[in-house]
This record gives C-alpha cells, sequence and structure tokens, in this order.
C-alpha cells in the first residue's frame, strides 16, 4: 500500500513545487495508470514512490510518503527497492550487462538473495514475461520491445509487491506496447501493485483498474477506469487526449441515446452503439 | 572501433577459459613481443594470434583489427625507413638514404605494434566484461566500484557512438555541411556538436546512477557475485604457453 | 516528388532493412509511413533525405537522381525533424540556432534574419530564449524551426509526437497541416494511428522490410488483411465503424459516427 499525506515538493532547482498537496492511498493489487501533460509532476510522483524523491534528488519536502508502512524519508531507497520495484523509461540507460542473464543476476546479487535461490528466481522471471528463450542473448542484439521486458524480468526477479513504470512504451509500436500492458495485466492479477506513467491513454483504459490525473503538480481526478472517463470535459479542458470512444459517448450521452457508462475497450464501444441504435 | 572490440558470444575453449588467464596470457605474450628481437618469432607471434582468433571463432574481428591498424602500420614504418639513416643505403635521394637496417627496424616495430596489440583486443572479444570483472573482484580483491565504472564506461561506448551518429545525421539534414571533405572545415562544425553529445551522455549517466542505485548497488559485497569464475586444466595450460613464449623470446635472442 | 525505383538497403546484421521499395510520394500530400518496429520505415524515411544511400535502386527526387547531389545542400529542398530535437540543438540561443542552420545555404545576412523572423513567429517561438530551458515540447518546436528557416519544398517527420503529450502534439501536427495547405509536401513515420487518420492524406504500409501496401489514409484503414499483417489496429472509430457495417462505411470521425447513429436509431 501506498499513502501520500499532505505531500508537496520542490526541487532544489526548481520554482515552484513540482507536486502540490497529494493526498492519496493506491492500494494493494491496483493497477494505476498516471496521465498528464509532459511537466505536470507525473515521473515526480514516481520518484517519491521509490525514494528517488528525497533522496537522489533533494529539495523542500512536505508532509509524508509511506510504502508497505516504511516512511520514504526516513527509509534508504535500497531499502524500499525491496518493496518498489522500477522501469525507467530509457531502456538502455537502466542495463548493466551484456547479456540478459547477468542483468537479471545484478539486482539479485546486490540484494544478497541466497545463491542457491538465484538461479529458481531467474527461470521463474523469465518464465513469467516469457522471454526464456533469450536468457544467453546479447542484450545488443534485441529489439527495443524485448529490451523492455528483460528490464521488467531484472524487477520481477527481486519479488517487489509494487512495480513502478515511466512510460515504458516510449519508444515502443502499438503492438509491443499491447504486450508489455497485457504483460503488467498478468502480474497485476496475481497480485503486484502497477503504477505506470503512460502517454497512450487507450492502452491504460484497457489495462488499467484506476487512473489518476495530474495537472501542474495538483491531482486533479483519481478513481475507477471508468469514474475518470465519465469526466472526459474535465479531461478535455486540460488539454488531455480523451479516447474518440468515449468522446462518442459523451455526444451519444448528450443526445440522450445512451445511459451506457464510458466505453474503456473496442466491444464496450460496440455495445454502446447498438444501445444507442435500440 | 564498433564492431570490433565489441563480444562475440560463442562457447569456444577460448570463450571458456578463466577470465584473469586471458588477461594473463594476453599480457604474455605482449611482454613476448617486447622482449623478442626475432623476427620469425615475431611472425611466430603474428600466426599464433591468428590463430587464437580462429580458435575463439573471431577470425574476421582480428582481420578488421588488422585492417584498421595497418594505416597506422604504413604510417610508422615511412617514418622509421626516414629517420633511420645507420646501414647499408638501397638508394638515396635528396640526401636521405633508405638503409637495409632503417628497413628491418621498422619491420620490426610494426611486426611488434601488432604482436602487443592483438592479444588484448581479441580478448575482450571473447570475454563478457562482467565475467572479468567478477574474476577481478573476487579472486583479485578489485573494488567493485572501479570494476562497475570500467565496465559501464565500456559498456556505453558503442551507446555514444550511436548517439555521435544520430547526433550528425540530424546536423547534416538541417543543412550543417559535415558532409564536407575538408577536415579543418568539418572538425570546426563537429565542436558545437559537442553540446548535444554532452547533453544525452549526463542524461544517461544520471538515469543509469538512479537505475543502479534501486537495483542496491550499494548493498553489494564481494560475496555477493554469483557466477565465480574458476581455473582449470586449460587455464593451466594456457598460462604454460604463455610461459613457454617468454622464455622463448628470452632464448632467441641470444 | 520523390520516386523510389527497386530500392534495398541493409545496414549488416541489424534491422532496418528494406528490400525492393517502389513507390511515388505525392506531390502536395500529408504521407504516412506506418508499420511495427523496425519494419524500415525509419530507414525509408532517411533514405528519401539522402542520409543514407540505396545499396541497389534508385531514389529520384524531382526526377534526379539524388545519387549525386550533396546531402547537407539538399537541407534547402528537404527538411527533417527527427524524434529527439536535442540531438539538432547545440546553439545558446533560438535565433542563433537557426542561423547556424542557415549559414551554408543562405549566404546574405538580410535574407538570413528575414527567414529567421518568419519562421519564428509561424512556430510562436521567442528568438532570445535558451532552447535548453524549454520544455520538450518548446524544443521539438525548435528543431522544427530549424528545418523549416530554409522554406523546404518537402519536410520528412521520424515519429515527431513521441515524447510529446497530446496537446504538444497537435501544436506540431496543426503547423504541419497549415505548412502543407501552403504546398508543402509530408511525409512521416508515425506509430499513432489516430494522428495518421487525423492528418494523413495517404499511407505507405511497411512490414519486414517490405512496402506492403500503399493509398489513401481512408482505403487502408478499412482493410483489415493489410492491418493484419503490419500488426497495425485501426483507430477507434474507424475500427467501431467497421464493426457496426453497411451504412457506417466513410464515418472516420466522432462527429459524422455521432450522428450517423442518432439518424439511423430514429429510423429504428
Amino acid at each position: 500500500m501506498i499513502e501520500f499525506k499532505d505531500f508537496s515538493f520542490r526541487y532544489a532547482s526548481g520554482k515552484a513545487n513540482a507536486l502540490q498537496n497529494v493526498n492519496l492511498t493506491i492500494d494493494d493489487g491496483d493497477f494505476v495508470g498516471i496521465i498528464g501533460n509532459s511537466g505536470a509532476g507525473k515521473t515526480t510522483f514516481t520518484y517519491a514512490v521509490n525514494g528517488i524523491v528525497p533522496h537522489h534528488y533533494k529539495g523542500d519536502f512536505y508532509g509524508a510518503v509511506t510504502v508497505n508502512g516504511l516512511d520514504t524519508v526516513d527509509s534508504k531507497p535500497e531499502q524500499l527497492a525491496v518493496h518498489v520495484g522500477s522501469v525507467f523509461q530509457d531502456v538502455d540507460a537502466q542495463m548493466v550487462a551484456s547479456m540478459v542473464e547477468d542483468e537479471l543476476l545484478f539486482g539479485l546479487e546486490n540484494f544478497g538473495i541466497p545463491h542457491d535461490q538465484i538461479e529458481q528466481r531467474v527461470t521463474e522471471a523469465l518464465e513469467e514475461i516469457g522471454i526464456s528463450d533469450l536468457r544467453m542473448r546479447d542484450l545488443d542484439s534485441l529489439s527495443g520491445g524485448q529490451k523492455q521486458k528483460v528490464a521488467v524480468a531484472a524487477i520481477l526477479a527481486l519479488r517487489p509487491d509494487i512495480i513502478v513504470l515511466d512510460e515504458p512504451t516510449g519508444e515502443l509500436d502499438p503492438q509491443s506496447s499491447e504486450q508489455i500492458y497485457s504483460l503488467l495485466q498478468e502480474l497485476n492479477r496475481r497480485g503486484t501493485t502497477i503504477v505506470a506513467v503512460e502517454q497512450k491513454i487507450g492502452l491504460l483504459c484497457r489495462y488499467a483498474t484506476k487512473l489518476l490525473l495530474i495537472d501542474k503538480g495538483c491531482v486533479m481526478l483519481y478513481g475507477t477506469v471508468r469514474e475518470v472517463l465519465q469526466q472526459s470535459s474535465r479531461m478535455e479542458e486540460i488539454g488531455i487526449h480523451v479516447p474518440r470512444i468515449v468522446s462518442l459517448h459523451k455526444e451519444l450521452t448528450r443526445m440522450g441515446l445512451v445511459r451506457c457508462p464510458a466505453p474503456v475497450n473496442m466491444d464496450e464501444a460496440e455495445a454502446m452503439a447498438k444501445e444507442a441504435l435500440g | 572501433m564498433r564492431g570490433v572490440l565489441d563480444y562475440v558470444p560463442g562457447n569456444t575453449i577460448l570463450h571458456r577459459l578463466d577470465p584473469r588467464t586471458k588477461l594473463l596470457i594476453s599480457l604474455m605474450i605482449c611482454i613476448a613481443a617486447f622482449i623478442s628481437d626475432s623476427e620469425i618469432f615475431l611472425l611466430g607471434l603474428l600466426a599464433l594470434n591468428l590463430l587464437f582468433a580462429f580458435i575463439g571463432g573471431v577470425t574476421a574481428q582480428a582481420l578488421r583489427m588488422l585492417k584498421g591498424l595497418s594505416k597506422a602500420c604504413v604510417f610508422m614504418f615511412i617514418l622509421q625507413v626516414l629517420f633511420i639513416q645507420q646501414g647499408e643505403p638501397y638508394f638515396s635521394f635528396i640526401g636521405i638514404h633508405i638503409t637495409d637496417y632503417g628497413v628491418r627496424t621498422a619491420y620490426m616495430v610494426i611486426l611488434r605494434l601488432l604482436d602487443a596489440t592483438l592479444p588484448l583486443s581479441l580478448m575482450l572479444t571473447v570475454t563478457r566484461l562482467t565475467d572479468l570483472s567478477n574474476a577481478l573482484v573476487v579472486h583479485w580483491h578489485l573494488p567493485y566500484q572501479y570494476a562497475f565504472t570500467v565496465t559501464t564506461a565500456l559498456h556505453f561506448i558503442p551507446v555514444f557512438f550511436n548517439d555521435m551518429q544520430a547526433i550528425t545525421e540530424a546536423q547534416i539534414a538541417r543543412g550543417v555541411s559535415l558532409d564536407t571533405r575538408n577536415p579543418i572545415k568539418k572538425i570546426k562544425l563537429m565542436i558545437p556538436m559537442s553540446v548535444p553529445l554532452l547533453v544525452s551522455s549526463v542524461k544517461k549517466t544520471e538515469q543509469e546512477a538512479i537505475a543502479v542505485e534501486l537495483r542496491g548497488f550499494n548493498l553489494r559485497t564481494r560475496a555477493s557475485t554469483y557466477k565465480v569464475p574458476h581455473m582449470h586444466a586449460a587455464d593451466a595450460a594456457a598460462l604454460l604457453l604463455g610461459a613457454v613464449l617468454i622464455a622463448a623470446a628470452v632464448l632467441l635472442n641470444r | 516528388m520523390i520516386r523510389f525505383d527497386d530500392v534495398s538497403f541493409g545496414y549488416n546484421d541489424k534491422g532496418g532493412t528494406v528490400q525492393h521499395i517502389s513507390f511515388t510520394l505525392k506531390k502536395a500530400c500529408i504521407t504516412a509511413i506506418i508499420g511495427a518496429n523496425g519494419a524500415g520505415k525509419s530507414t525509408v524515411s532517411k533514405l528519401m533525405r539522402g542520409l543514407i544511400r540505396p545499396s541497389s535502386g534508385r531514389v529520384f527526387l524531382e526526377e534526379q537522381d539524388m545519387a549525386g547531389m550533396k546531402v547537407s545542400q539538399l537541407a534547402a529542398r528537404i527538411g527533417f525533424l527527427f524524434q529527439n530535437p536535442d540531438r539538432q540543438i547545440c546553439k545558446n540561443t533560438v535565433r542563433e540556432e537557426l542561423l547556424f542552420s542557415l549559414q551554408f545555404t543562405v549566404p546574405d545576412r538580410d535574407r538570413q534574419a528575414a527567414c529567421c523572423e518568419e519562421v519564428l513567429a509561424a512556430l510562436c517561438l521567442n528568438p532570445d530564449d535558451d532552447p535548453m530551458v524549454l520544455s520538450r515540447g518548446e524544443r521539438q518546436r525548435v528543431a522544427m524551426a530549424t528545418a523549416m528557416v530554409h522554406k523546404p519544398e518537402l519536410l520528412i517527420l521520424d515519429e515527431p509526437t513521441t515524447g510529446l503529450d497530446y496537446r504538444e502534439c497537435t501544436e506540431i501536427m496543426d503547423y504541419v497541416r497549415s505548412l502543407n495547405r501552403n504546398g508543402t509536401t509530408v511525409a512521416m513515420v508515425c506509430h499513432d494511428m489516430e494522428i495518421v487518420q487525423d492528418y494523413a492524406d495517404e499511407v505507405l504500409v511497411m512490414s519486414a522490410g517490405r512496402l506492403i501496401a500503399s493509398g489513401s489514409t481512408a482505403a487502408v484503414f478499412r482493410n483489415r488483411e493489410i492491418l493484419d499483417a503490419a500488426s497495425l489496429l485501426p483507430p477507434q472509430i474507424v475500427d467501431l465503424s467497421l464493426r457496426l457495417g453497411e451504412g457506417y462505411e466513410n464515418i472516420s470521425d466522432v462527429d459524422g459516427m455521432a450522428k450517423a447513429i442518432a439518424g439511423k436509431g430514429a429510423k429504428a
């Protein structure tokens, strides 16, 4: 569980607060998609969860953030890392090894996982992500999507309760993005809490359970995907991309043709259209 | 650089040797090359290097290295031949003598250069950096931080190389004449490009620092290493070969 | 505008290889190049600009073989916007940045200044700003300015919207559309099918290094076989119109769909 209480943060180099007065709880088993414009504070939010703020980036820290009961100010990032795994946008800059297997070993070795359990952890993590065949491959020879899967596997091997991802599909094509998110959904169904910053809102609608909309450092909307999509006019005001089927829902609702909630995928959109057609 | 010093995956006897052995035998070949004064021995070392490359399945890399070194060799050869005036001249022009001694010395320098450069470079193509750093940290007690810094730096070379290439492309595309044949003009134009390269490097290293911190870098101890390389009979044989080479170099000089 | 005649290109053993590509880029249109990662889209865009040379086949610019042209000089005729603006930006102010682009193609100082003013105004940029402190979206506009300051006839965009938020994305694309209305031909590599739907007239579909289809955006997005072959999904409204079948064939925008549904619903 992640709890933000009256949390504000201003980077030492910043003029204004990067995040302002955040009060929210992310429950165990949630899959939270974070949306917002550039510079809204999405990345800072992930940093506040994994302890990069205030440990790596210093600044004025107000309020409290607790992760599984640990206060992020009192705990070192590596202590938090046992609970929270982090995947970053620039996949090349987070790789340390030249071979897939070594990439997974790095974290396991560092956290002092007993050597007799390491083999099992590596095998399982690779299997869960479905990349056992890549184990002995060179990272250089992999595609962007495969590398991103390796990054997730390297975190998964550490078996954190929470995984935080910052635009994990930034450089990927629609199909690879889809694969990454269905993997995350699978992990989430088995109990891992997922927090993902993502520009492609269509993906979040299909895979996340909750949406968190941040604008100019403030939490504007936070709730289940449907609750947030119901407020699509707020999203439009802020300049967030609203999925077309949601805009259509708004239009049809305005015309008084449908009563169903906003659709999150194409099947629901089809059902909505059929409802409107009577 | 690219594609020449990169690791080439494989499972040959050379790949399986302990990284320490590979490091030591490379150094031994270098030493033997510097000790020896026999051209036959030096030619033999060159052949041995190529044989190693063949065994390790990196012949293509070795040939590319030789090709890369050939420019330096030609340059050094001409320089030596022109500067060394002792010995019996083959012919002379405008007061410069091309002598038998000069040609032989130049030829020996080149052979040594090749013999000494190839082994270490070849070693890198058959050894994973992670394995090398593991061996040095566990057995030779090299502090992990240093080993990690070096492996990361080497790991980033191709990344930066790609960046540099992309930056060059971007600059040419906007009309900067980096495709000029005039080298001085080109260098002048390259200077402002260090800005984008620096920006991207700083960003990447920052990201890497954060990423490794969150993956427990600071918790690591020497005992953390999971894959510890060990010496086997083949390693002993390789080291013996190295010793024999040095001894032969010394004996042949008499 | 640009014509590819049986062009192949291969990086040694890495992705991005293309084989036997032939097409003609239509003048004064916006053409999108779509397909999965590694299908060869970026390779095609770089071949168009002359940044890489075909290993076989020929590329023509207005029926002239590009093989003999000096690549940097071509900036006056073909602009190129990369997905990462930071690879272009190297000066302390936006104005210097633009002048750096122009120094090789426009020798005259006064004309240089005039070129700059025009593009600065069009992209709402302040010439005295330091590009490094601007936001990612603003830096992308600076990069766009360094290409457009040459007033090229053809503009090539390599994933221009990656890393931008929706608002920044529409700003850039609306500018591209206004250029196109004034006659600039545009070719863009793009992953976002909604953007392609909204802005592109024509599409080239690539898969595994080959050009597997080309045609009007509307026609290609309604062809499931092509999209499946290229591992692409149609934009949502097009998808919905396909699901609803007869009577919805030409609808690709929200308003049109809402009206069509309302109309049909009323009849029923």
